[in-house]
């Protein structure tokens, strides 16, 4: 059916009660504060792949473990989960320090903008693919993106940030990602979030005095949403064992590298952030690292050395540069970003050519969470 | 498609955008069967497709593909890949400081 903008656009009286703004003006008294509201525009990447070769996965290998983990996801035990009820406690975001409100209002943005961008990708792959199996995985993933991206929009809306799906309009221009770099980094990302909201979870179960919004209790079930979605590919990468061996398990390492130091840098730009949660973000760095390590060694045949007197070294580097490549952008001085760019580029690289620790991957892949 | 020049076509669209709590969503699907490949680009004509918080608005639209020469499309393939820090939930953002 065709929803209309407006019942002055309406042939029909069912039609135009049927209009937007009737409903709105009869449940959702926020129109008119809507106008207040200021305006986040999302602006996710559109991304696109190789679907004849996703379409030629042939997932009879792990088929039994496949199967459970899909029925699992079929199931939806979160149903439902994602809305606020009396758990969600109000909170006063005027009074709310103005650093640490916009430093979480930004750790709001990006969270609801990765799991919009995953939801744009996993939807065109569901659409463009014809292999069963994987379409009816990417659909389910696309679910849950969607989902938490709803509640996170939720969350928002109180801060008085409404989020603007007009992007679609805008010119967009699609990108390419390689299928096999796809399972290498969603698999990351996403058991590195589970990593990451499992860590916060635990840390204000034991300090709820941290809490500072009510958001962070929800955060064990959307973990399980991401830590389901890894483990299918995990799967996925155990079809073919040339995915894990000879030289791509440089590109892993690859992965692995700027998926950890990016989270360092990243989450050193949020000190307010992590002061009202009571985290130091050195020691919550290393604790995400050794989950996410722990865990990726249900499929990679190598995990980063975190303890190596490089590691820590490196990405104090890098964060450093880092920082001095956005001053030097702003400023506009074009010999320090150069420098800092260099600087930026070696702390890479040293950290990259840290030699990796070596291991057995287990026969048997699936995992539950067990943080 | 020409190596170095573009071509455009358009094509009738569906768009779904969902601004739910239970879905937070925007899709664009071509129906007329047109394939979107590495560096084309979009536009879907018109104002932007706004749904009111609680809403699922669908749209028939008209599009604008903007098919990539064969060098963007080549280099596209190449370089895409670099794009997937987006994914991590602590990509995003152009704010540094410390």
């Amino acid at each position: 059916m065709k929803d209309l903008q407006h019942s002055a656009d309406a042939s029909t009286v069912e039609e135009a009660m049927a209009a937007q703004n009737y409903e709105q003006a009869i449940v959702d008294s926020e129109g008119a504060t809507a106008l207040a509201m200021q305006n986040t525009l999302l602006t996710p990447r559109f991304y696109t792949t190789d679907f004849d070769e996703m379409d030629a996965i042939d997932v009879s290998p792990v088929r039994e473990d496949w199967d459970v983990l899909i029925g699992q996801m079929q199931a939806d035990p979160n149903k439902g989960h994602f809305k606020k009820n009396e758990d969600w406690d109000h909170i006063d975001w005027e009074g709310m320090e103005p650093k640490l409100k916009a430093e979480f209002i930004d750790f709001l943005v990006s969270s609801c903008t990765a799991e919009f961008s995953g939801c744009v990708l996993y939807k065109e792959m569901k659409r463009r693919g014809n292999n069963e199996d994987i379409v009816t995985l990417f659909q389910l993933m696309a679910r849950d993106e969607a989902r938490h991206a709803g509640f996170i929009n939720d969350a928002l809306r109180e801060a008085g940030i409404a989020v603007n799906l007009g992007f679609l309009t805008q010119k967009k221009k699609y990108t390419y990602f390689r299928p096999k770099f796809i399972y290498y980094a969603t698999y990351l990302s996403e058991k590195i979030g589970y990593a990451r909201y499992i860590t916060i979870y635990r840390h204000l179960e034991a300090n709820p005095e941290h809490r500072f919004h009510p958001i962070f209790k929800w955060f064990k079930e959307w973990c399980n949403d991401e830590f389901s979605h890894g483990e299918a590919f995990a799967l996925l990468m155990k079809t073919d064992p040339k995915l894990t061996s000879g030289g791509n398990v440089w590109w892993i390492k690859f992965f692995l590298t700027a998926v950890y130091s990016t989270m360092y840098v990243r989450d050193h730009q949020r000190p307010a952030f992590h002061a009202a949660l009571g985290v130091d973000p050195d020691w919550y760095a290393h604790e995400v690292f050794t989950k996410t390590s722990e865990i990726s060694k249900q499929v990679f045949p190598i995990t980063l050395d975190i303890d190596h007197p490089r590691w820590q070294r490196g990405l104090e580097r890098l964060q450093k540069a880092n920082a001095d490549l956005a001053e030097a952008k702003q400023s506009g001085n074009i010999f320090k970003r150069i420098g800092a760019s260099a600087r930026a580029a070696s702390a890479f690289i040293s950290l990259y050519t840290i030699p990796a620790k070596q291991h057995d991957v287990p026969v048997s892949t699936r995992l539950e969470p067990a943080y | 498609m020409g190596l170095f020049t573009r071509t455009t076509e358009t094509a009738p669209c569906e768009v779904e955008v969902s601004h739910r709590f239970d879905s937070l969503h925007a899709h664009v699907k071509f129906l007329n069967g047109a394939i979107i490949h590495p560096g084309d680009e979009v536009l879907v004509h018109g104002a932007p497709v706004m749904a009111p918080y609680g809403e699922v608005v669908r749209e028939e639209r008209t599009a604008t593909i903007t098919r990539a020469s064969g060098i963007e499309r080549a280099w596209t393939r190449m370089t895409g890949d670099f794009e997937f820090m987006e994914l991590c939930e602590f990509s995003f953002s152009e704010e540094v400081s410390v």
